[in-house]
């Protein structure tokens, strides 16, 4: 889809040895993963891989024990904690699309997208509500500004919040199920968008059970399970000719199911 | 019969100023009381201990506390501590401390309410603690907590009454002024009553209309 077949220049995200652990339960272990500018990366496995705790490290929403993080032009020892600018600095760098939309729900459509602008980036009003009228063609729902977010159909309020994510220029946009409480056909606006976006040259990582999605817009799939990366590569190879027979098994559950 | 309703027609004027300071009374413990009371409970749920624990000592005081003994010891302790203000500023400050310990377990409540998933974006957007407690979560806290918020208000009107042992002219002491002077206790108490009933009884139907409104927001 983009021109990230071959990985150039440096990783956008690097990700060495994470560890991830809830009490005595190890929920990502010792993952290592670098994906270039423009990549974009499909992740999917079972139920409990540790696929949102993950992608969720990424910007320090979860913590992870061990290992070291590196985000656009930031990289992190995650030994030690990390200072609360450290912190901001990160997050600044990365934008994340969450299942339940999670908009303000107290805002219009037009704030949602405009407030973090100004907070964030100290961008004036004026300038923060051009870049949201962009930002509202760009995910067609320009006529929604006024709107509160109860207003709109569930795919509405999925395409503001990636607008929302978008206005504070990411240098990677994190996708977290982002179709999955969504009917089939209102997912299809979202969808469309995020591709749209991966043509546009956006570095993604999107944790999905959207094979087809996967299939079609990823460059590359990831399989996680038991909080490892078990198999990964073009998504030809990894979902049509997966090599794991965990992985064959857990294909072949998804595509009986539709 | 139209004896006493005579005499209520002689007192009410009185009880009406009383009203009045009542009134004013509350507004003051309002307009002091839930800042305070917000602060408190932003502060009980701060991870600094030094912060936390001074609040909570505060809320639980507070609460803990009968209204009554709050106000004598505003209005005993100040002087001695070489505050001198008005019977009027006494009764504020006491009634004020009683709303804000009440009321931050209400604004907390409400600020739990908001959902984290909201929380979560906001910090994921890269916006500062401070900013998302100002922009994302207080707004919403507070107008869930209105309801119980407008409950409290009632609470602390009829708790203006304590005052009357601090020599403020409101309602209840006027009443007893009243009471004194002609021995008719009982009459130009239930005139008081009704006086209270006429504000709590209107102000309670806003209070359910503001939850059915606020419910059908939530649902
Ligand atoms: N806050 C938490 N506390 C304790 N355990 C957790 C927590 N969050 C996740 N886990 C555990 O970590 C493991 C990985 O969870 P995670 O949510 O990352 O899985 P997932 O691959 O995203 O699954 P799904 O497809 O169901 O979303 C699971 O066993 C889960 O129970
Ligand atoms: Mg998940």
């Amino acid at each position: 889809m983009s021109e990230a077949q071959t990985p150039a220049g440096p990783p956008v995200v690097s990700l060495k040895k994470i560890n991830i652990r809830y009490g005595n339960h190890h929920a990502v272990r010792d993952v290592s993963l670098d994906i270039a500018r423009g990549e974009v990366v499909a992740m999917v496995g079972p139920s409990g891989a540790g696929k949102s705790t993950l992608l969720r490290a990424i910007n320090m929403l979860e913590t992870p024990s061990s290992g070291t993080l590196h985000v656009g032009d930031f990289t992190f020892s995650l030994d030690h904690r990390l200072s609360q600018k450290e912190l901001l600095a990160l997050r600044r760098s990365t934008g994340m699309v969450f299942q339940q939309f999670n908009l303000f729900p107290h805002m219009t459509v037009e704030k949602n997208i405009s407030l973090p602008q100004m907070r964030v980036l100290g961008r004036s009003r004026a300038e923060a509500d051009k870049v949201t009228a962009r930002l509202l063609e760009r995910v067609h729902l320009a006529d929604k500004a006024k709107a509160y977010p109860a207003r709109l159909s569930g795919g509405q309020q999925q395409r503001i919040a990636i607008a929302r994510a978008l206005a504070l220029d990411p240098k990677v946009m994190l996708f977290d199920e982002p179709t999955s409480a969504l009917d089939p056909e209102l997912g299809l606006d979202v969808l469309e968008v995020m591709r749209e976006l991966a043509a546009d040259g956006m570095t993604m990582i999107v944790v999905t059970h959207e094979i087809a999605f996967a299939a079609e817009v990823a460059d590359r799939v990831i399989v996680m399970a038991d909080g490892e990366i078990i198999e990964q590569g073009p998504p030809d190879q990894v979902i049509r000719n997966p090599q794991l027979p965990r992985t064959q098994k857990f294909f072949r559950a998804i595509l009986d199911r539709h | 019969m139209s004896g006493l309703l005579a005499n209520w027609a002689d007192w009410l004027p009185q009880l009406w100023k009383g009203l009045l300071i009542s009134l004013q009374l509350t507004g003051a413990a309002l307009a002091a009381g839930l800042p305070l009371g917000l602060a408190l409970a932003l502060l009980t749920s701060a991870r600094t201990p030094w912060l936390k624990w001074p609040a909570i000592a505060l809320v639980e005081v507070g609460r803990g506390a009968p209204a009554l003994v709050v106000l004598q010891m505003v209005y005993y302790g100040l002087p001695s501590a070489g505050i001198n203000v008005s019977a009027f500023i006494s009764g504020a400050l006491a009634l004020a401390l009683t709303t804000g310990a009440y009321t931050s377990e209400i604004l907390r409540a409400g600020i739990n309410a908001v959902p984290k998933g909201e929380v979560e974006a906001g910090h994921a957007l890269g916006m500062t603690p401070g900013d998302v407690l100002r922009f994302v979560v207080i707004p919403q806290g507070v107008v869930f907590a209105v309801p119980a918020l407008m409950g409290f208000a009632i609470l602390i009107f009829q708790a203006t009454a304590l005052t009357f042992t601090i020599a403020i002219p409101e309602l209840l002491a006027r009443a007893y002024r009243i009471g004194a002077a002609t021995y008719l206790y009982l009459d130009v108490l239930i005139l008081a009553g009704l006086v209270y009933l006429a504000i709590t009884i209107p102000f309670g139907w806003l209070v359910n209309r503001a939850a059915r409104r606020l419910g059908s927001h939530l649902g």
